[in-house]
């Protein structure tokens, strides 16, 4: 056993799941108050990161920051997070809400406009090129060993340790708070949650700018760990994402987190041990996403959906 | 017993995948050409176009905007010293964007249908030479690259007559890759990575076929060219590995690989990329880093003088500068009885003779019957202070 190669992939599946299940979370969320498959997501995400980026140029760049590295990285994600909660509720307001009472292929179908018109707006603001986050001229990278086969760097620690602690943070919020308390009575039952006076365009609105705000932390974290953002980043890991809300149960909370860190840990685990494993470990994923489908549709912790006849 | 057949579907599903993703990555399309292509006359008149495709913007925009900047230079300086002038006619082929080679094909099919067009510079990748040889060939286009290196695309007899490089093939790269790392290095555990384009796998067969005959071990993976996490790749690779080989096309991707090498505490390991990464986002990782670059003679006055207006030191679109001369002085030399046809140009570009004194190349530009330069050797260079500085 190359126990070397074993714990390699399970820090680099880890820290990509808990990008994964930062994304997957706004999924979750969303489905469980609206019902809704929130297709832009993926490209909030993709601005989330072009936010940490300005911000860091506006800072001074990552070779002459205004302040020290690590507090960049702190401005970074508060600026990011504020900014793609913001666009999160405009989006609801503009592009949802007005359909809410529609057919639900019209919301669905608005949010791959959205995904499209975001992807694009991108691409013509900020051009297709990569644009690098020079993270080791920032913060200086670091490395961790113990013994001669467990390494783990400094980014990688803290892209776990915030990913586990946003989702602590939001399950406080949504446990221990009246506005989750809201949220929980409004994914119940909609209209019931209503007639008790719970206003719902508040409470979806929060819910966006919650979601949102994790897949802007998401798209930093990736910026910081792997260097590079591009306009187009979006896509697939969104796609990743709602993979992962999937199969850990889409509606559920820790299911979305479950299922960020299986993802990962699926991709980094298929590079490293599959044949083809490294240029095909998408497919290896996917496997994963319809073999869940197959055996357990309601995702590993969701719960089945009994119809009313 | 319904667990164990959705288990057996999903391995049969997946094997099919697999395979038709392998399978993808084989075989070649032989592009016939209509008998007349390009033999219709046009007036010459007193500006020529030329298509130029390049990567403008994508995930290779810092190369390919090299590459423009090289060959505007050639432009200018003609139309500054003839009295005929040329224009280009740019198309974006956005080079190893999601679309893959779509862009590059949609622009080839733009300069075919534009009877203005006698001649193309570009592309700039062996993948897009391959994808846009129908459309280029079909309408009799002439074409000269000056960065596609995969060694099949001359050799292979899909576009011979209509394509031309002033770049040496990988046969050559790889041969003085192999070389530098087993003379002058002298190594002896080297890992190759592909991004599985046709130039990367080609050229990464070479080296390794080489490496393996001169005794060194050599591990072999690939990622894709659209993927930014390499983390997992990087666990794989031995740490008894002492040169990690990256024959790519995107320097950004090199940039962020060698990044993420350090990160995982393998900063010492050294790098050598190809000339898809003689980039100054790759030399800038560190004194680790060793590159292969085509021929250029750096004491040529008009390196200094493209130096001075473009304040870089990329050398990477150089052979475009070239690539623009074959294809000026071909058209110039069919338009000598005011008309000339597609057909004429390529006709003259085989015929093409830029001696040593006057090629910026260092080297005599002159074409052989596959559409390779006669002479072709390739540089060696090692990354001092962030600058690539030619050591073979």
């Amino acid at each position: 056993m190359n126990w070397s190669l074993f714990f390699g992939e399970l820090v680099s599946g880890l820290t990509l799941g808990s990008i994964y299940a930062l994304i997957a979370l706004g999924y979750t969320m969303v489905y469980g108050i609206l019902k809704l498959l929130n297709f832009a997501h993926g490209d909030v995400y993709m601005v989330g990161a072009f936010v940490g980026f300005f911000v860091l140029q506006w800072l001074g760049g990552a070779l002459s920051p205004a302040v020290t590295g690590w507090l960049v990285v702190a401005i970074m994600f508060v600026v990011g997070m504020l900014a793609c909660g913001l666009l999160g509720v405009g989006i609801e307001r503009f592009a949802y809400r007005p359909l809410r009472n529609a057919p639900r292929i019209a919301p669905l179908i608005s949010a791959l406009g959205v995904s499209i018109f975001l992807q694009n707006s991108a691409l013509l603001l900020w051009g297709p090129q990569f644009r690098s986050y020079d993270t080791f001229d920032l913060v200086g990278v670091k490395s961790y060993h113990i013994g001669n086969n467990f390494f783990i760097s400094n980014l990688q620690i803290l892209t776990i340790a915030v990913s586990i602690g946003l989702t602590i943070v939001l399950a406080l919020v949504v446990s221990r708070t009246r506005t989750g308390k809201a949220m929980r009575a409004t994914s119940f039952d909609r209209d019931a949650a209503e007639m008790m006076g719970i206003s719902i365009d508040r409470v979806i609105s929060f819910t966006f700018f919650l979601g949102s705000a994790l897949a802007a932390a998401g798209g930093i974290m990736f910026g910081l760990v792997f260097g590079q953002i591009f306009s187009l980043m979006g896509f697939t890991a969104g796609l990743k994402g709602f993979t992962a809300a999937v199969v850990g149960g889409i509606g559920s909370i820790p299911g979305a987190v479950l299922g960020g860190f299986l993802i990962g840990l699926t991709e980094a685990f298929a590079t490293g041990y599959l044949p083809g494993g490294s240029v095909y470990a998408n497919l290896y994923v996917f496997a994963l996403l319809i073999g869940m489908f197959l055996i357990r549709p309601s995702g590993l912790l969701g719960s089945p959906v009994i119809q009313k006849v | 017993m319904k667990k164990l057949v959705v288990a057996a579907s999903l391995a049969a599903l997946m094997a099919v995948l697999a395979t038709a993703a392998w399978g993808s990555t084989r075989g070649s399309n032989k592009v016939a050409a209509p008998a007349n292509a390009g033999s219709q006359l046009v007036k010459c008149g007193k500006t020529r176009s030329i298509g130029l495709m390049a990567p403008f913007t994508g995930p290779a925009a810092s190369i390919g905007i090299n590459q423009v900047h090289w060959a505007n230079f050639y432009k200018n300086s003609y139309n500054r010293t003839h009295k005929t002038k040329i224009k280009f006619v740019n198309e974006d082929t956005m080079l190893g964007s999601a679309n893959g080679t779509a862009e590059a094909v949609k622009g080839a099919q733009a300069l075919g249908s534009n009877s203005a067009v006698l001649g193309a510079v570009g592309p700039a990748g062996s993948n897009e030479v391959k994808a846009t040889t129908g459309a280029l060939k079909g309408a009799g286009l002439g074409f000269v690259s000056g960065s596609a290196t995969n060694t099949q695309i001359t050799l292979d007899g899909t576009r011979t007559g209509y394509f031309f490089r002033t770049v040496p093939p990988d046969s050559s790269q790889s041969k003085s890759v192999s070389a530098y790392i087993t003379g002058k290095l002298k190594l002896k555990n080297v890992y190759i990575v592909d991004d599985q384009e046709a130039y990367s796998t080609g050229l990464a067969d070479e080296v390794q076929a080489q490496l393996k005959a001169k005794g060194v071990t050599v591990g072999r993976d690939g990622v894709s060219q659209q993927q930014s996490d390499f983390t997992a790749i990087i666990n794989k690779i031995p740490r008894s590995a002492q040169l990690v080989y990256l024959p790519w096309q995107l320097p950004p991707k090199g940039q962020a690989f060698g990044q993420q090498m350090k990160g995982l505490g393998r900063g010492s390991t050294k790098l050598m990329g190809s000339d898809g990464l003689f980039d100054p986002l790759f030399s800038k990782l560190g004194s680790n880093v060793y590159d292969s670059f085509f021929p250029v003679n750096p004491s040529d006055k008009r390196v200094a003088a493209f130096k001075k207006i473009h304040k870089g030191t990329e050398l990477f679109g150089a052979p475009s500068y070239v690539a623009t001369q074959v294809v000026a002085g071909a058209i110039d030399r069919a338009c000598k009885n005011g008309t000339a046809s597609r057909a004429e140009v390529r006709a003259q570009l085989k015929k093409t003779n830029i001696p040593a004194s006057t090629s910026l190349l260092g080297l005599p530009v002159q074409f052989n019957k596959n559409g390779d330069m006669v002479k072709k050797p390739f540089g060696i260079y090692h990354s001092v202070k962030g600058v690539f500085v030619r050591v073979a």
